[in-house]
Order: C-alpha cells, then structure tokens, then sequence
C-alpha cells in the first residue's frame, strides 16, 4: 500500500497523464470544429517522433528545438490534408452530413498510407537517441531529465492552449465552431479558416507530442496506433468536442493506468483502461466529464 | 504446365479414339516444344530456374521492430548465395528467390500465408516467421503439408513436447534449459533472491514456468513475481515493488519494446541489483543507441559471438552484416535466423529439393554453422548451449557456459547519473 503515496508513482501518472492530454486536445480539436474522427492522429505522433530523431540524429539539433520543427511540419501537413480531402467535403452540405463516419475510414487509410511509407523510408527497426538522460532527484523521487522536460513542456502548451481558447479571438471562434457551427457563421466566424487553424493546431500538437515521446520511447512506424486508441479513449471519456473537459481526462488516464496497475495487477493493464472506459459510458453517455443535455 | 496439357490432351484422346492420331503429334510436337525452350519436367529443373523460398515475415505489429534483423539476414543469406552463382541443388546451381508476405504479428495471419506459399505460389523452400507463437502457428502448417521447415527465432517447450516432425529451433535456449543456465549461474554468483517480471507472451511465460521451480529446487527466494501485458507503457508499480525487495537478482523476461521500459525505469529508480537479466532486446542496435553505457552489465539471452574463432564464418557474418546494413548484427537472433538458412542451404546441397530427403537429413544429421556444430533431437538444437551474453565495456559478451564463454560474469556497476 506503501507503493501508492509513492512521489514516483505520482510523477510516472503525470508524465503519462500530460502525453495523453496533448494528443487528445489535437484530436479533440478535429472532431469539435469539423466532426472529423482522426484515426491517423497517432501517426502525425509518429511522424514528430522520426523528425526529432533525424535531426538529432544527422544534425545534432536539439529535440527541444526540432519539437517546434515537427510541429510546424505536422501542422503544415493538417493544413495539406485539409486542403487536399476535406475542404470541399465539408463545403457541400450533403457530403458534410456524412463525412463524420466517412471520415473515419478516409483517416485509417491515410493511417496505413503514413505507417507504410514511414517503414519503407526508415525500416522497422526501432529507433532511438538519448538526450537529456541525466537523473535528477527530488527527495526519494528519482526522474530522468527528459521525462521532466516532456511534463513541462505538456503543461506549458496545455496552459497556452487553455488560455489561447479563452482569450484569443481565434480561439474563441474554435469555441464558438464547437458550440453550433451555424450560429457561429451568423455572426461572422470565418469557418474556413477555423477549420484550416483547428487542423493545423491538431497535427502540430501531435507532432510536437512526438517530438516529447522520441526523449523517452523507441520509434517505429507502427508506435502511433496506441496513442490513437488512448486518444480516442481520453475524448470520449471527456466528451468529444470539449476541449477543457478532454485535457482532465487525458489526466484521468493517466492516473487510472498507472495508479490502477499499481492497486491490482499490471496483467490487468488493459482491462483497467477499458474497463473504465467501458463502465463510463454505460452510467454516463456523454462521457464522465461531459454534460447531460439539458 | 506442360504436365496439364499433355494430361488434357491425353483425356481428349480417349474421348475421341478417331482423332487419335493427330493428338498423338501434337503431344510429340509440345514435349518437343518444352524441352527446346527449357520448359524441364519438375526434378530436372534448370539450372536458371530460381529456387523460391517462402516465409512470412512480420512487417507490422507488434514484433515488427524485432523482426526487421530477421528480413535482414534473409536478404543477407540470399544476395550471398546468389553471388557465389546460386543455391547448390544437389550439385546444380540455382538462383534463390524470395518470396514473402507481412504477416502483421498475426498468428492467424501466419496460417494463411503458409497455407499460400506452399498451395499457391509452390516455393520449393520454406523459412520461418518471427517469434513462438508465429511459428507454433506455421507448425501446424508444416505438419499437415509435411513440408519441412528450420526454424529459429523462437523456442517452446510445449511444442517439443507435441513431437512435430516438420520444424526445429536453431536455438539452444529452450526454456527449460536457459532455466538450468541461468539458476547454475545464480548458484555460482551467491544469488540468494530474485524479483521476476515476465511479458505475457508464450516464450516468456514458458520461461517463467521454468525457472520458478528450478530456483525453488536451488533455494533461490522469488521475492517478486509479476506478470504484464505486451501493449505495458509504464512499469512504475512493478519497480517499486522490486526497489523494494531488494533482490539480488532481477530476470525480466520481457520483449524489446518493455525491455526498453524496464530498462529505462530500472535505471531512473536505481535498481541497484547486481545481476539483471533482460530477455530479448539488449542485443539490438536500437538498445546502444538509445542506453549507452546503461547497458553495461545487463545479462541478456544468447550464444553467439563473432569472436569465437572456431565457428566458421562467426566473424565473416558480423562484418557483412555490418557492410550491407551499417549496423552491428543483434547477437541473439541474426545467428539464429543464419543458421536456419545454413542447415537447409547444406540440406539442399546433400539431397536437393526432396521434402522428404530433406527433413530426415535435418534429422539426423551434424551441420557446420556460424554458431558451432547443429545437432536436432526431435525439434530441439541439443548441439548449441543454452548461453548467457553480458554487455561487458559496451561489448557484448559470452559469459555461461564455461565451454564458449570468453569472459567470467561481472556485477553490474551502478548505472550512470548521466
């Protein structure tokens, strides 16, 4: 019982927690502005992973320098794939209406496109670098500085994120997108050009996300699918579409995978993740944080 | 296909006794046809015609990573057979032909591909997929098409004990054996308790089935023994636990991707046992990239080194590899995965293409390989020692048994700040 009031186990939910709060916000933002479902958001994690570690690799560059490079290559490519697939879907009205489930098996197959292409350019193997590997010790709290640097930098965009959405007047329009999408054109929002942000924002933040993971974790083309399915997890539980409410509970599993495991059995990892999973939407439909329509 | 016409034309002869005779020239007239262009009968193949060579191979999944260096070898093997004019068909030589499917890390999958390979695209040879379970997968395969099949990056108890006459492991660490390795060397080291942590995959579950009890025999303590998942992020409450206990030995039987985890995790909680072992992962590249000095004095499953000068082209395996790919070769599974191909090129060269020649010459007899002298009994590779490496100054090191060891066990210094 000793194990649970352990500060290591608290920081190891942490870091995990602010991983998944950062993939579920860019994959929040797709689904609330276009009720798009993502399902290669875990690749573009993937894809900020190998840019990071190239660029360490051949260039020596910093991995918290390039994490700006591969969120800025990873936005530029959600700008790509907006422009280029879904645009003019969501243009037409009649398309649009279907494109929330269409748009789930468009994004599995650019999924196993990016998966692909990334095994036939980099091979299988996995990839890995150190940077910042130094352990620093608080109290009986050991951490490795890469870890520290992943949780501050996850803490600092999730508070940029949260305040760029309550106080800028992009932000705002994303909001206001979320809330009721022709409303929000009534008064003036510029939908086209929310989409283009909201999607940009999503994929740099999974990009900038990958850059954090190639710290800490080996890299292979096929790393990004348990991020997706973690993901996706963490924005039902949150309610899809609510942004605020899908960073609590990216944290929320964070402390349910690791403090869960550390209360049973780490053979029930999965079980745990799904089992709550599972048991939320069944007591709440509309997600644990989520509000019951009035 | 020069068969089915002339057995389609022998059937329109007896329907039509009048055209008799003309069918007759005709059949004359297309065995002379094939026979002038190299068209040969099946056992009188050409020496042009490609040997092909099938297997399964996980390109996706979760042994993807792992499975890349096997590909490797295959690549590897091939492009040197070929260049020495091919592969020696009981004196004819033939160019090898790969031809593989992604197996995605799917046993069913595997099925499938086998199933393919032998009925569909007729190989005339098969090597193995990726990992235990993929191979009890294609075991069944094998069996029921009797087509002999040498495998190598996995091992199984419960197989061998099934009494397959189709497939064999070119290791030598079944798990029962690395069990008695791994307990003899505790018992030599002083070892007096251990925390164990095993992935929930068949070879590391069959590994713990084993060891428990030998350890229980030497009066070894367990004083942790934990069980996880493959998909496992963070090993946090596992490591506590072990810090905890305070072992004197830790045995992770865990997959590259937890033992990169564990590893990682061990290191930031200052596991400070001065013998851990880690399974499968350490002798990838990946690994000293990624760990660096961290690994030094990690014991990790293996038998193979290129600086043993008495298996032949032990060292020449290492220096190709490292030229094509630019990369050392992992010392666990590259010698493994050749071996495998050795034991069926020498198999082929004694009695050619014939799958039932060819599975009793790999059943009884001794085959010169780049890990030593192969020797099957049933399915198991009783020829190699059950062996134990150790990354000793960033090398790595054959530390057990005593008969190819080249450097004693050391225990491991504290892992570094930096």
């Amino acid at each position: 019982m000793s194990t649970l009031f352990s500060g290591q186990l608290l920081f190891a939910a942490l870091v995990v927690g602010s991983i998944y709060v950062l993939i579920a916000l860019g994959l929040n933002l797709v689904f609330g502005t276009m009720r798009l479902l993502d399902a290669a958001h875990g690749d573009i994690v993937m894809l900020g992973a190998y840019t990071s570690f190239w660029l360490f690799t051949l260039s020596g560059m910093s991995p918290l320098l390039s994490m700006l490079v591969a969120g800025a290559l990873s936005a530029g490519f959600g700008a790509a794939i907006y422009y280029g697939l879904f645009r003019r879907l969501l243009a037409n009205t009649q398309l649009s209406q279907r494109l929330e489930g269409n748009s789930l098996l468009l994004f599995f197959g650019i999924s196993i496109i990016l998966q692909n292409v990334a095994a036939l350019c980099f091979d299988t193997t996995p990839r890995a670098y150190t940077y910042l590997d130094g352990i620093i010790r608080f109290g009986n709290v050991a951490m490795t500085g890469n870890r520290i640097a992943v949780l501050i930098i996850a803490a600092v965009l999730c508070a940029a994120a949260f305040l760029f959405l309550r106080f800028h007047i992009y932000g705002l329009a994303i909001k206001a997108l979320i809330q009721h999408r022709q409303a929000a054109a009534v008064v003036g929002v510029n939908i086209e050009r929310i989409q283009l942000l909201s999607f940009a924002i999503g994929f740099g933040l999974a990009g900038l996300a990958g850059s954090l993971l190639s710290m800490t974790e080996q890299i292979t083309p096929f790393m990004g699918f348990p991020f997706t399915v973690a993901g996706f997890v963490t924005v039902i539980l949150g309610g899809l579409g609510n942004l605020t409410r899908g960073m609590a509970a990216g944290m929320f599993l964070g402390f349910v995978e690791i403090y869960g495991v550390a209360l049973t059995s780490p053979s029930l990892h999965s079980v745990l993740i799904y089992g709550v999973f599972i048991v939320v939407l069944f007591l709440q439909s509309q997600g644990l944080l989520g509000r019951r329509p009035s | 296909m020069v068969d089915k016409l002339v057995g389609k034309l022998n059937a329109l002869a007896v329907l039509n006794n009048n055209a008799l005779g003309e069918t007759h020239m005709l059949k004359k007239a297309l065995l002379a046809l094939a026979i002038g262009s190299g068209l040969l009968l099946p056992g009188t193949a050409d020496a042009a015609d490609p040997v092909k060579v099938g297997f399964a191979v996980a390109k996706t999944g979760l042994f993807a990573g792992a499975a890349d260096g096997q590909i490797k070898i295959y690549e590897l093997w091939k492009d040197q057979v070929n260049a020495r004019g091919g592969l020696d068909v009981k004196g004819v030589k033939r160019p090898v032909e790969l031809v593989y499917y992604d197996d995605q890390s799917d046993a069913g999958k595997v099925v499938q591909i086998y199933e393919k390979l032998i009925t569909g695209d007729k190989v005339d040879l098969l090597l193995a997929p990726y990992g235990t379970s993929s191979h009890i997968a294609a075991a069944g395969v094998v069996e029921r098409y009797k087509f002999p099949m040498v495998g190598n990056t996995a091992a199984s108890v419960k197989l061998r004990e099934i009494k397959p006459g189709n497939i064999w492991f070119t290791t030598g660490q079944m798990p029962d054996r690395l069990a008695v390795s791994l307990v003899e060397l505790f018992k030599l080291k002083g070892i007096k308790s251990i925390a164990l942590l095993a992935n929930q995959l068949p070879f590391s579950l069959e590994s713990k089935t084993y060891l428990v009890p030998a350890l229980t025999k030497a009066g070894i303590e367990v004083k942790v023994s934990e069980e996880y998942p493959p998909s496992i992020k963070d090993m946090t409450a596992m490591l506590i636990n072990v810090k905890q206990a305070n072992p004197d030995a830790v045995v992770a039987f865990s997959f590259p991707s937890d033992s990169a985890i564990y590893l990682k995790q061990a290191r930031e909680l200052g596991i400070d046992a001065k013998f851990q072992f880690v399974e499968v992962g350490p002798t990838e590249a990946a690994f000293a990239k990624q760990f660096g000095e961290a690994l030094n004095g990690i014991v990790t499953m293996g038998h193979w080194t290129p600086d043993n000068k008495q298996w032949t082209g032990a060292r020449a395996l290492f220096d190709s590899y490292v030229q094509k790919y630019n990369e050392p070769p992992s010392y666990l599974n590259a010698p493994l995965v050749y071996m495998s191909c050795q034991i069926l090129e020498q198999a082929v060269a004694k009695v050619g293409l014939d799958r039932d020649a060819i599975r009793k010459t790999i059943a009884t007899d001794t085959f010169d390989t780049v890990n030593g002298p192969v020797k099957f009994e049933g399915i198991e590779n009783v020829g190699t020692p059950a062996g134990l490496l150790q990354i000793q100054g960033g090398n790595m090191t054959l530390i057990w048994p005593p008969s190819i060891a080249t450097a004693d066990f050391k225990p491991k210094p504290a892992w570094p700040a930096k």
